[in-house]
């Protein structure tokens, strides 16, 4: 059987979700009896991240070296590689995500083989497999092969459907990757966490997005209201940014973060390609524009021409009378 | 401080990208810039050098054209270029690329090497990552700031919603993210400059390596074909009142397409 590692990533008390997206992909591709599917968790690995995990799995190989309890590139790629060697894995798969995107080149050119980076596609079971990923900000997408072996992959997130929790828990394996501290040559001094709660962008369900049609950085409140109302993460353009009435983190867009929810709303938002390039995988798109000839138009799959000071709140309202109906 | 910058000619932004050919090749709009995340690596080496002496380099793996975007790097500052011309190695995966741009490393004398966080034609974020295992060098990914003081690099990465501090010891791989500096449009001075300068070209089996192993035989992963995005059907506009077309949006979305 093909060795498959899928690389799990913790945030906060629990996995990642695209890090059970894949657990639950691969568990699908596996099931012809072809493939046999690891989890590999590196450092810090809390009880309850473990015992769901436990739950998307049937091997989990969880690395503990004191070297590899904070992320460093060089320990990370080193350790996965060594393991991806050792046990003759055919394929490393882990999330599109910040540090998956970060890492996992390395660990291609530790197993001297190829990479294909934010995969959106996969066929699995064709021979050879191919994977479908974007290119030019999604104007186009390219089908990879890859000529040498292991496969690498950086999947992004929602692009592999979530499956159901199993009864029975997989098996358990602490290891550790003799990765001595002379090996690694970055130090975190220190982290600052994002003050929010909500959401990563990059792997957000429902996204809200405003546009400089808000006119004003205090009518955000109008976005963040409606995307209270449905747990959405908030998300904004470049001009806003620029304006300085979000966050980078906000974002979405070319020179901003790539997101696929399953809802966009993007309300007093123009449409211009860069943007677009970063939001037009999303499944479901909404747009609110008082211009009835707004490009965005031509990406969204409905539309309300209005004032978006009018048709915000009129929707979080109606999302109120429900939820309380 | 002795500084490489890793930059890459690219479509521009705004160029039209068609499928060719049965989905075979790309037409490109034959438009050509410095890739936007390469001029904040470029403005962030000239400002390391005015605070900390030393030079800049700039090089690139590409056709002969790709020399413009080394000239621009002069205009702006840069004191040396170089070109790898070697249109299919440049054409090939991230691993080909990173193995010529690392082998050519090896023959300079650096503490930094200044990359983009992303080439925004093929959109990998590799190269630089790679260049960094094949030299057995640290890398910081993502940097939005970078501070060199008492012998001390640290660089800020923004990681998603996270912002990690990183102390790394040089020689060390750094790829620029938006937010580290405005880069600077080149003087006239610097554009004079640029259009005299000699600019040295080197080929990839100056750097032992054979031009066979670039291409569809020589890379590790291969494009197929190219397919184009998945159509949205036409827009459906919900008409009426704003408080109407509202209220039948949250149902569409609720009951028809249950996302929410
Ligand atoms: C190299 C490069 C990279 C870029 N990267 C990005 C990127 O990553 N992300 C990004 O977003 N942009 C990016 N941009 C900028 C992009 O080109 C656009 O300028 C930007 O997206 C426009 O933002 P906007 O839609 O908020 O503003 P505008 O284009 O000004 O649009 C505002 C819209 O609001 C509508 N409006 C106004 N009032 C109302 C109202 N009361 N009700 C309803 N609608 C209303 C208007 O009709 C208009 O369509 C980039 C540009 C360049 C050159
Ligand atoms: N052909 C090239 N020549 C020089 N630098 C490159 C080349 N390809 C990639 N790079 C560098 O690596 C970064 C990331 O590129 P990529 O991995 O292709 O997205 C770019 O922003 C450049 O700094």
């Amino acid at each position: 059987m093909d060795k498959v590692l899928v690389f799990v990533e913790i945030k906060g008390d629990g996995p990642r979700k695209v890090s059970l997206e894949l657990l639950c992909e691969a568990a699908r591709f596996a099931q012809n009896g072809r493939f046999s599917v690891e989890a590999v968790c590196i450092g810090r690995l809390p009880d309850a991240a473990r015992d769901k995990l436990l739950s998307y799995t049937e091997k989990l190989v969880h690395f503990t070296d004191p070297e590899l309890a904070v992320y460093s590139p060089e320990g990370y790629a080193r350790a996965l590689a060594g393991y991806a060697r050792e046990g003759g894995a055919k394929m490393v798969i882990a999330g599109a995500t910040g540090i998956g995107r970060d890492f996992l080149p390395r660990v291609a050119v530790l197993l001297e083989t190829g990479i294909a980076s934010d995969v959106t596609g996969a066929n699995w079971l064709n021979e050879p497999m191919t994977f479908v990923r974007p290119m030019f900000g999604g104007k186009v997408f390219a089908e990879v092969v890859f000529s040498t072996s292991p496969v690498i992959l950086t999947v992004r997130p929602n692009s592999f459907a979530m499956g159901e929790a199993q009864e029975k828990g997989g098996e358990y394996i602490e290891k550790t990757a003799g990765i001595s501290p002379d090996t690694i040559h970055t130090k975190v001094v220190r982290v600052e966490e994002a003050s929010r709660d909500t959401v990563d962008l990059t792997e957000a369900d429902l996204i809200v997005a405003g546009g400089r049609g808000l006119k004003a950085a205090e009518n955000f409140n109008l976005i963040e209201e409606l995307a209270g109302a449905i747990g959405a993460t908030v998300g904004a353009t470049r001009s806003v940014v620029d304006a300085k009435w979000r966050e980078q983190a906000d974002q979405i867009g070319k020179s901003g973060k790539t997101v696929s929810p399953k809802l966009y709303i993007g309300a007093g938002i123009s449409g211009a390609i860069h943007h677009i390039m970063g939001m037009d995988t999303s499944k479901v798109v909404l747009a609110i524009n008082r211009d009835p000839n707004a490009i965005i138009f031509n990406y969204a799959n409905y539309g309300i021409v209005g004032d978006l000071f009018e048709v915000l709140p009129a929707m979080t309202q109606e999302l109120k009378k429900r939820k309380e109906g | 401080m002795d500084i490489l910058v890793l930059i890459k000619q690219v479509p521009d932004p705004e160029a039209l990208v068609e499928i060719g050919s049965e989905g075979k090749d790309l037409n490109i709009e034959p438009k050509f810039a410095i890739n936007l995340f390469d001029e904040y690596a470029i403005e962030e080496a000239l400002k390391i050098r005015e605070a900390h002496g030393g030079k800049v380099k700039a090089i690139t793996l590409g056709s002969a054209k790709a020399i413009e975007a080394l000239r621009t790097a002069i205009a702006m500052g840069a004191d040396e270029a170089m070109l790898i011309e070697d249109e299919g190695f440049a054409a090939g995966d991230g691993y080909n690329t990173a193995l010529v741009l690392s082998r050519a490393l090896e023959k300079e004398m650096f503490d930094i090497v200044l990359c983009g966080r992303q080439a925004i034609d093929a959109d990998r974020g590799e190269v630089p990552q790679m260049i960094a295992q094949f030299l057995g060098l640290p890398h910081v990914g993502v940097v939005v700031k970078l501070d060199i003081a008492d012998g001390k690099t640290v660089a800020e990465s923004a990681f998603e919603g996270a912002k990690e501090v990183i102390e790394v010891a040089l020689p060390a791989v750094f790829t620029a993210q938006k937010g580290l500096n405005e880069p600077r449009v080149p003087l006239i001075t610097g554009v004079m400059k640029a259009m005299k300068v000699q600019i040295p070209k080197l080929t990839v089996e100056d750097l032992g390596l054979t031009r066979d192993m670039a291409g569809p035989g020589g890379s590790k992963t291969k494009i197929l074909q190219y397919l184009p995005p998945k159509k949205r059907p036409a827009v459906q506009f919900i008409e009426g009142e704003p408080a109407h077309a509202a209220a039948e949006a949250v149902r569409i979305l609720t009951e028809v397409e249950r996302v929410i």
